[in-house]
């Protein structure tokens, strides 16, 4: 037996299961949460998200080139990847303390699966956000654009989780509590290795940022700001570094 | 677009921790115990969670602490709960009660526990003192709910056969406590340090 016909079988197998994580959620579900042989899957959904989460960063980058396409290709997996780690044993504590309790190997095969499915999903959109950022489009547009992206990959991975955890209000109840941890989580994650896309300006690009405030923070600042509430002083702290407070007047004004 | 049916849902043959930890059956006091004493330690990690944010004795401060506040709320809850219950003749035993506490204790941590990770995290690298205070309350406010989710769905199991008037008043009983067991909780674990600002 050669070494191809070894190999033939188990990746007519992986592109079986990655056909299923498409075409099927119902029984990709039902196949973790039976937690028997689950290499197949495990195998398909890691390299599924591995490549799309790499392909998609790349992809972003295109917006800035040079070594930022390196950098977001490698880091945009790794960010999914670390988030997937971290959130696991919320969503089996969560799913069990709301009535719904999955075999541990089974719930990690269930978020690999709709991860899988996601990143696969962003292999399908790159195509068209490498065409916006070559026709031009611009930072802010681009971050929006991502966005999009990544909400219309996470309901696709969010229809597996439900098939999984049970499509009713109870299941509905479990994801949504458990989005929220997805959400502080990944969020934290991703801002930390933050750029993806790169300012197309920067004459530097680093591999990380420096430790800047944090996702909640910049939430929350962003709601601030969109009710027309600005931080004028941490403003000008960060363009011009440390400085003695603003005197009542420019408070005022500031506001 | 999800158009088949909802899949029939069955607990796993071989139970997980999570499966015993907030299973609704009724077990010996010694076992009960076990799942009490489990669920106090693994909200311990929750706590050691959070006071990695400054490291050395804060990581046994928070543990503490964390802890503690779910321990009260159990000692200092339980036992008027079941005096208000037997008041009103509610079909429910002081070891049916204890073993619904015992769940409820057991879900909090397990949930604590499950968080822990994304704690840790967030914990680390938020560098606001107030995010990190709200994502702390977020992650206690989140098992605190659950832990009383598993608490009243074990009593009105109890209550299915009670007359409408005992159910009712069983019901505000509940109401209370959980009422009750929020503020309390909430003044305990005031104290942690990652509430009170550290950074």
């Amino acid at each position: 037996m050669t070494e191809f016909d070894r190999i033939e079988p188990a990746a007519s197998e992986i592109f079986a299961v990655l056909d299923e994580l498409l075409r099927s959620p119902k029984s990709v579900a039902e196949r973790a949460r039976a937690a028997g042989d689950l290499r197949p899957l495990f195998l398909a959904a890691l390299g599924a998200l591995l490549v799309g989460a790499g392909i998609f960063g790349a992809t972003l980058a295109t917006s800035r080139g040079g070594a930022q396409l390196l950098y977001s290709g490698v880091k945009l997996p790794l960010a999914l990847l670390a988030s997937l780690l971290l959130v696991v044993p919320a969503f089996h504590a969560i799913s069990a303390g709301l009535g719904r309790p999955l075999g541990f190997s089974g719930m990690i095969g269930l978020m690999l699966a709709a991860a899988g499915r996601g990143a696969l999903v962003l292999i399908a959109l790159s195509p068209v956000i490498w065409l916006c950022f070559d026709r031009g489009l611009g930072y802010h547009p681009g971050v929006l654009l991502a966005s999009l992206c990544y909400a219309l990959a996470g309901l696709a991975a969010l229809e597996v989780v439900l098939r999984g955890i049970g499509f009713d209000l109870r299941g509905l109840v479990i994801v949504s509590v458990f989005g929220l941890v997805v959400f502080a989580t990944g969020g934290q994650t991703a801002w930390m290795m933050r750029p993806f896309l790169g300012r197309p300006s920067a004459q530097h690009v680093p591999f990380l940022r420096h430790r800047e405030s944090s996702f909640v923070d910049a939430l929350a600042q962003s709601a601030r700001s969109s009710v027309g509430i600005y931080s004028t002083e941490r403003a000008l702290e960060r363009a011009s570094g440390p400085r003695a407070p603003l005197n009542e007047e420019d408070r005022d004004e500031s506001r | 677009m999800i158009d088949d049916p909802v899949l029939s849902f069955s607990a796993p043959a071989r139970q997980t921790l999570g499966a015993r930890l907030t299973s609704p059956a009724v077990e010996p006091v010694p076992a009960e115990l076990l799942r009490l004493g489990t669920g106090l330690g693994l909200s311990a990690l929750y706590g050691l969670a959070l006071g990695a944010r400054v490291g050395g004795a804060a990581l046994l401060a928070h543990a503490g602490l964390a802890t503690a506040g779910l321990a009260l709320v159990g000692v200092l809850g339980l036992p008027p709960l079941f005096v208000l219950l037997a008041l009103v003749n509610a079909p429910v035993s002081p070891q049916a009660l204890f073993s619904a506490g015992a769940r409820a204790v057991a879900s909090t941590g397990f949930v604590l526990a499950g968080l822990a990770p994304s704690a840790a995290l967030l914990a680390v690298t938020i560098e606001s003192p107030d995010a990190a205070a709200f994502v702390t309350r977020a992650g206690l406010t989140l098992a605190g709910f659950i832990g009383l989710y598993q608490l009243v769905i074990s009593v009105r199991a109890s209550l299915s056969h009670a007359p409408f008037g005992t159910r009712a008043k069983c019901t505000a009983f509940l109401g209370a406590f959980c009422i009750f067991a929020f503020i309390l909780a909430a003044r305990v674990w005031s104290v942690l340090p990652i509430l009170k600002g550290a950074a």
